[in-house]
């Protein structure tokens, strides 16, 4: 399954990696891709991501913020 | 060069790395937090720098840090103290130069004494010249074809074009002449001598060229190298460039404030002549701006970092001074110059000759062989020394002076210098605070009125009260206090003294008579500091300190005047100040009160209206200026912004050199005008020769023989300047 936020903050494709880097080691989580433009982040996993391991991963990054899309 | 130094012996080591890749703000925080994560470590990243602070326990290993930061996706390493220094161009010349001459001395004896005429000997000639052409003389071809497809001819393309002549010229009369079994004149001596003597005299001019290094580094230097930050209640001893905005620094006495700030806690004075030319110490108490770079005189001060790095005062200036260098056009090379008219006057001389024998029925063979000769004898071999033997003289004779040269080829400056800018603080005055004038009021001594203030002073750290101090007194103080902004107060003998501004007096309810007020008035009018003196409850008089003219300062002008230059005073200092100096040494033109900015605006509005500036400076304040004029000059006791930025450092601090520097200039000037004069004359005289088919190798020969001896012993005669009495 397929879930989508919004990462807000990132001003390069450091923050990009960063972000990807730290959400892809959230458990249970198999891909995750997040685009620069716009913040849009797209996880795919077995099972639903609790949304608490999202933001401390994306906040573990870096200065970002993550909402549900 | 991590720098483990705390103060306290419990406290955490601190590290500086310089970090790679960092392309945002955010990258700086990530790696904050990735070192964060490491026990026990905290770290800040300057990310206009490129640089972390890390707080490490003592026996954490630095490369587990570089790891962590590696980890993060970014570069890190401990910083190289200094970069590798350049290869020495003048070394590289000299390999060059030896090799060539090492080659061409048998060629030119070969070709020189008959008696050694063996059999063959062209060959063994044409052998040892073909390296010189080709390779020792490589840097003038290619310089010669970069020019020509500019359409431009210098001194290197005659070089060039006269070596290649003689050479071919050689190599086909060898080739056709044994063929046919007859006499063979070979100009292979004339080819290597000019390759050689000119790379002579480029090796000459590189020796004579000091290494002026940088400004703008000097210029940065001038700040604090280091800086004591105060971070969780402990001081911290850290490389200046990790300080960031915001960070508390602490500043003793006698330490240069690392970054512009404001002051948060602790009063002091602080002496910013190096940065503004500013001579009287500016008080400074919690909430006034201090400038990096200017040195803290008495109290211990807390500063907050305002501005950092690229955006100090002091990195502003550096980046004027890098304007002013670039603007600034090279000296174009007489030579240069001069080949540039010669050059195509040749050619087209060769040409006709070629035509002329050609319509006059001689064959392609003659014809040609003539143009050639027109060719090998117009380049002089003294070319190559003309200008290089006069600069090394003159420069030498100037360093045995105490006027030491930077880049030599300033003394081929063909603008004659008419306006010299002078900086006041520094470069006309002594840049020292001392007495000016003892003002009593009527029914007070003058001898005790000094006496009283100089032992009150006594216990003084601020530099006005020092300079009080400094006269010397035969009383004893004793209760010194200092009263911070404000003056001192102190028990001289039994009188109760208070010594400082009129609020210091009123503040014991001491009246200032009219008279002294107006007295006051008058001296702070010209730019001094005042200091009033009481004691039993009354206001005695008052003591005034400034900085004062160098004994010289009068002669200097007078010798700019006889040298027909017009002085300009050119101050970042007040304008009373700055007129009442000029008033003292006769100068009419005074521009004060001026940033560094407004003081390369102030040359350039002369250059522009037709004047040709010569610079006297010293201080950071000065270094763009010093750029900016046609001719910089800098106190050799001045900083070392000044003197990089400069093209004349005047050992000492006496302004008359200036006067002579000037001097040798002009002198160095004539003198290669002279020699390059003769270096053509000789061998134009033989132009007719080779195009009438008469040039031989000892006609060739004895050119450049002539023109070289004159030229040098010329160059020689330079020793004999002589500085004004």
């Amino acid at each position: 399954m397929q879930s989508t936020y919004t990462v807000t903050g990132m001003t390069c494709g450091h923050c990009v990696a960063h972000v990807t880097e730290e959400v892809q080691a959230v458990p249970g989580v198999t891909d995750v891709q997040v685009a620069l433009e716009g913040g849009h982040m797209v996880i795919t996993s077995e099972a639903p991501v609790d949304f608490a391991a999202v933001k401390e991963a994306v906040s573990e990054a870096g200065e970002y913020e993550v909402v549900p899309a | 060069m991590s720098t483990p130094v705390s103060t306290r012996p419990d406290a955490r080591n601190s590290i500086v790395l310089d970090v790679t890749g960092m392309t945002c703000a955010s990258c700086a925080a990530r790696i904050e937090k990735k070192l964060g994560k490491v026990d026990g470590v905290s770290a800040s990243v300057n990310y206009a720098t490129n640089k972390v602070l890390v707080l490490a326990p003592p026996g954490l290993p630095v490369e587990d840090l570089i790891k962590t930061v590696e980890a993060a996706g970014y570069g890190a390493s401990v910083p190289v103290p200094d970069a590798p220094p350049p290869p020495d161009p003048a070394e590289q010349l000299r390999r060059r130069v030896t090799i060539s001459a090492a080659l061409a001395v048998p060629v030119i004896l070969l070709g020189m004494i008959p008696a050694l005429h063996f059999t063959g000997w062209q060959w063994v000639s044409l052998v040892l010249a073909t390296p010189v052409v080709a390779w020792a003389g490589w840097p003038f071809h290619r310089s010669a074809w970069v020019n020509l497809r500019h359409g431009a001819t210098t001194m290197d393309t005659l070089v060039s074009l006269g070596t290649i002549a003689a050479y071919l010229q050689s190599v086909y009369a060898l080739v056709v002449g044994s063929r046919g079994g007859m006499g063979v004149e070979v100009y292979f001596e004339a080819s290597v001598a000019i390759v050689t003597f000119i790379l002579l005299g480029r090796y000459f001019e590189a020796r004579a060229r000091r290494s002026a290094g940088s400004a703008l580094e000097a210029l940065l230097n001038e700040g604090a190298k280091q800086a004591t930050l105060l971070r969780d209640g402990v001081e911290l001893l850290v490389p200046a460039d990790v300080v960031k905005v915001g960070d508390l620094v602490v500043v003793r006495p006698g330490e240069k404030v690392a970054a512009d700030g404001v002051v948060v806690e602790g009063s002091s004075a602080i002496d910013a002549s190096l940065i503004t030319g500013e001579s009287v110490p500016v008080d400074v108490a919690p909430g006034s701006a201090v400038v990096g770079g200017t040195v803290n005189t008495t109290g211990r001060l807390l500063v907050q970092a305002t501005r950092v790095g690229a955006d100090t005062q002091l990195a502003q200036m550096a980046r004027l001074v890098e304007q002013a260098q670039t603007g600034k056009a090279a000296v174009q090379r007489l030579a240069d110059r001069v080949s540039g008219i010669f050059v195509p006057v040749v050619i087209g001389i060769a040409v006709l000759t070629g035509i002329g024998w050609a319509v006059g029925g001689a064959g392609a063979n003659v014809a040609i062989t003539t143009a050639v000769a027109v060719l090998i004898i117009a380049c002089p071999c003294a070319l190559g020394l003309a200008t290089p033997t006069a600069l090394l003289v003159g420069s030498g004779r100037g360093a045995e002076l105490g006027i030491l040269i930077s880049g030599p080829e300033i003394l081929e400056s063909t603008r004659l210098v008419d306006t010299i800018v002078l900086d006041k603080t520094g470069t006309l005055t002594t840049g020292v605070m001392s007495v000016a004038e003892v003002v009593p009021l009527p029914g007070t001594d003058p001898a005790t009125l000094r006496d009283v203030a100089a032992a009150a002073e006594s216990g003084s750290e601020h530099p006005i009260g020092r300079a009080i101090a400094e006269q010397g007194s035969p009383l004893v103080s004793t209760n010194f206090a200092a009263v911070p902004g404000r003056g001192v107060t102190a028990l001289v003998g039994d009188r109760s003294v208070q010594a400082g501004s009129a609020a210091l007096l009123r503040d014991h309810g001491i009246d200032i008579p009219d008279a002294l007020a107006e007295a006051a008035a008058a001296e702070s009018g010209i730019g001094r500091s005042v200091v009033l003196v009481a004691w039993g409850g009354e206001a005695r008089g008052l003591v005034s300190v400034s900085d004062t003219a160098k004994p010289t300062a009068a002669k200097a002008i007078a010798a700019y005047r006889a040298l027909g230059l017009r002085p300009v005073l050119l101050s970042g200092d007040s304008a009373a100040a700055a007129q009442h100096l000029a008033d003292q040494l006769g100068i009419t033109d005074v521009v004060a009160d001026v940033s560094p900015a407004e003081k390369v605006a102030k040359i350039r509005e002369l250059q522009d209206a037709g004047a040709t500036v010569a610079m006297v400076g010293d201080g950071v304040n000065d270094a763009a200026a010093l750029a900016q004029a046609d001719l910089g000059i800098a106190m050799g006791s001045g900083t070392d912004a000044a003197i990089a930025a400069s093209d004349l450092t005047l050992m000492g601090s006496d302004p008359v050199h200036a006067a002579d520097a000037i001097r040798l200039s002009r002198v160095t000037l004539g003198r290669i005008k002279g020699n390059l004069f003769w270096a053509f004359a000789y061998n134009v005289a033989a132009i007719p020769i080779a195009a009438a088919g008469l040039l031989n190798p000892m006609i060739a020969s004895a050119a450049m023989a002539f023109s070289s001896v004159f030229v040098v012993s010329n160059s020689l005669r330079l020793r004999r300047f002589q500085p004004l009495p």
